[in-house]
């Protein structure tokens, strides 16, 4: 933390070698984070699979326990090891692996072609150094800059998040910011060494719907600037709706269902994703529908159910699905789900909720049946 | 209104909590305070749900714990049933908490540990001597833990052994035992994740029905507000901004404020989400302690004129039963698809 200055400025950054040919900026393969603890081992992640290219946004999505914030926090390299152990699966970056790579690397790593934002902007700051010192101080230690330059470049990232009068802020301390203000430090703080992935663990939970439309947007503003790719993580449909272009669902520590934005609004295949979709409350105007909430809680990540982990609050699920983990079943799209009727395509038909689309589709076949 | 209907009418209601509380600055006049609730007006009536919204520290807590006295208000008046709840002594305060009952937003916080969930839930009717026989009293109680969804075998486990819909759950049985004539339901179901959020509120809508409870709903969610209540309120830094039935408040709002903040809501579908027309605020609401002079938005409102700085706008009936605090209220849809479904 206090090594200022220990980087040679003729050390290359990874970022700047190409991506080897057939790979992508971030394949995620297979990965499986245990934690060993008293009680047993805690399955928290659990077979993640996916891929990410600049310019793209992938939204996580699931709720408290499903893994996806320790999915993120495992390709930074920020798991106690132990009780956390790598089970299975690589994540690559650019071609090379994150998961063998030593510390020293993984510094140079983190932060610098790799950033995340943190959930709580309340305690993700240090209270006893000024905004500037803790905006210098990646830019210090990846990019070599000196306490003058850092600090100017400190100026220019606030200015550039909107934050009024800036020359004057830089010198100010974290409780003399608002909440979202400081999120807004933390995305220019992020953003210092202009990273290759920004990953966001729920930037806009605890912050107010008017300041989490400033924020969405300005993320948006900054990933067409510098074509960063962002890995948003949220539990919250309606923020993925607004900025992911890929949507991964997680329950229980394993992706359930993976596609595009598309795909996962208007043609899911789990049940789990249809239980999501049923359980937020529509913003329709005419009449109030009861909403259908999904059964029960989710399982324990130290005990889970043997079969589906999903089957026991399931309301499709057969003796199959509670016997036998589904395997995973990929369509030419490359949206995949892991259940064993999803490629039922009457199952899916049957079951799957309405969407805004079908919808549509219903009325206009109405309206030439009418004519 | 002259509604016979009326279960709880607020009055003007103000509350400040001082910031200077030292003898120098109240000697010289400068103490300040945060002026939480500002001359809030409404009414509840019986069985119906009333959703108050705003951003945080907008004042909606602050109301619904004054009207329970849960907090001292400065001013004003709450009626409930016609009797002034802010001129009651103890013994009556305790006959009003009978009619009157509170779900808090921590499920994790508002159970005491050391207490079996049975006790939990049968206190109240000890407080209030409801039910003097015990076996009469556990079996009510059981009876109870089964109408909110949870095992009734499970009445003397501890609220540790419990996640936090079955928590809520909990509180809102503690909450029914009475069988009051309204709760007010603070955050009830924003410490949960959304399919156990789903279930609370489909439990809370039951339990209306069956026993025609009226909800005071806090929430800044605007989506479930929509989805549970019949007529809404918009709060902004302490101020009521407008309050309507659902329907038009959605449909039609008048006020910008609440025009921004539903546009700011993301819909968790992305046709739609693309095809709005969004307004984005800029800046931070200003600080409670020195609120702006006029209207307390127009800091930051899109539309705000001179005169909005000046003159505070009062609460006006713009249509019948709608009302809105601004100079320029008219009825002004924002064009969504969604509304034309």
């Amino acid at each position: 933390m206090f090594g200022f200055g220990l980087k040679k400025r003729n050390q290359q950054d990874l970022r700047d070698t190409p991506i080897p040919e057939g790979h992508h900026l971030l394949e995620v393969n297979d990965l499986k984070m245990y934690f060993h603890t008293q009680d047993g081992v805690v399955k928290a992640v659990n077979g993640v699979s996916y891929t990410l290219d600049r310019g793209e946004t992938l939204g996580v999505v699931g709720e408290s326990g499903s893994g996806k914030s320790v999915t993120s926090l495992t390709i930074m390299g920020l798991i106690d090891m132990p009780p956390g152990h790598v089970e299975g699966g690589d994540v690559l970056y650019r071609g090379k692996s994150l998961i063998g790579m030593s510390e020293e690397e993984m510094e140079s790593i983190r932060g610098n072609d790799i950033a995340m934002i943190f959930q709580d902007p309340m305690t993700s700051l240090n209270p006893v150094y000024t905004i500037g010192r803790q905006l210098s101080e990646g830019m210090r230690l990846h990019k070599g800059l000196s306490k003058k330059e850092a600090l100017d470049r400190s100026v220019e990232l606030l200015r550039m998040v909107g934050i009024p009068n800036p020359e004057q802020r830089v010198k100010e301390y974290p409780h003399e910011f608002s909440g979202g203000m400081r999120q807004r430090v933390m995305i220019a703080m992020a953003l210092a060494c202009d990273p290759d992935i920004l990953i966001a663990d729920e930037p806009t939970t605890a912050l107010d719907v008017t300041i989490q439309a400033q924020i969405i947007e300005l993320m948006q503003e900054m990933q067409q600037k510098n074509g960063n790719a962002i890995i948003m993580i949220t539990h919250d449909l309606g923020v993925v709706a607004d900025i992911a272009d890929k949507i991964m669902v997680m329950y229980a520590g394993s992706p359930v269902e993976f596609g595009t934005r598309d795909e996962i609004f208007y043609n899911p295949i789990h049940p789990y994703t249809w239980g999501l979709n049923r359980s937020i409350p529509e913003p329709v105007m005419d009449e109030k529908h009861p909403l259908t909430p999904i059964k029960g809680n989710p399982p324990s990540l130290v005990d889970l159910p043997e079969g589906c982990s999903f089957a026991p609050r399931c309301p499709y699920a057969t003796d199959l699905c509670r016997s036998t983990v589904p395997p995973v079943h990929t369509t030419k799209t490359g949206h995949y789900a892991k259940c064993h009727y999803c490629n039922d395509a009457e199952f899916v038909a049957a079951n799957a909720p309405e969407t805004s689309r079908t919808r549509a589709g219903r009325t206009e076949a109405q309206k030439g049946g009418e004519a | 209104m002259a509604d016979s209907n009326i279960l709880l009418r607020v009055e003007n209601l103000c509350k400040e909590f001082p910031v200077d509380t030292d003898f120098i600055s109240k000697r010289r006049g400068t103490a300040r305070s945060v002026h939480a609730v500002n001359n809030v007006s409404f009414d509840i009536r019986a069985g119906e749900t009333f959703g108050l919204v705003g951003e945080s520290g907008c004042g909606k807590s602050t109301t619904g714990r004054c009207i329970m006295r849960l907090t001292e208000p400065t001013s004003g008046h709450v009626y409930f049933e016609g009797k002034d709840v802010a001129a009651m002594n103890k013994k009556e305060l305790k006959e009003l908490r009978r009619n009157m009952q509170f779900v808090f937003q921590d499920p994790y916080a508002s159970l005491n540990p050391r207490m079996t969930i049975g006790e939990i839930v049968s206190e109240p009717l000890v407080i209030h001597d409801m039910m003097p026989n015990k076996d009469e009293r556990i079996e009510f109680v059981r009876g109870l833990l089964d109408v909110v969804g949870l095992n009734p075998e499970h009445i003397n486990r501890y609220p540790h052994e419990f996640s936090g819909g079955q928590r809520q759950r909990v509180g809102i049985a503690r909450a029914f035992a009475l069988r009051p004539k309204l709760i007010i339901c603070d955050e009830p179901v924003s410490a949960l994740d959304v399919s156990i959020q789903a279930q609370v509120l489909n439990l809370l809508s039951d339990l209306q029905q069956e026993y025609g409870t009226a909800y005071l709903f806090i929430a800044h969610d605007l989506s479930v507000v929509q989805h549970i209540s019949d007529r809404v309120a918009v709060m902004y830094l302490g101020n009521m901004m407008e309050y309507s039935d659902w329907k038009t408040l959605y449909a039609e709002p008048c006020h910008p404020y609440t025009q921004s903040l539903l546009s700011a809501v993301p819909i968790p579908d992305p046709d739609i989400q693309a095809s709005r027309n969004r307004i984005i605020l800029r800046g931070d609401p200003p600080s409670p302690i020195d609120p702006p002079s006029g209207c307390p938005f127009h800091t930051r409102c899109p539309i705000a004129q001179a005169r909005c700085s000046q003159e505070k706008p009062e609460l006006r009936e713009v249509l019948p039963g709608h009302y809105c605090a601004c100079h320029f209220a008219e009825p002004n849809p924002i064009k969504e698809s969604s509304i034309e479904l």
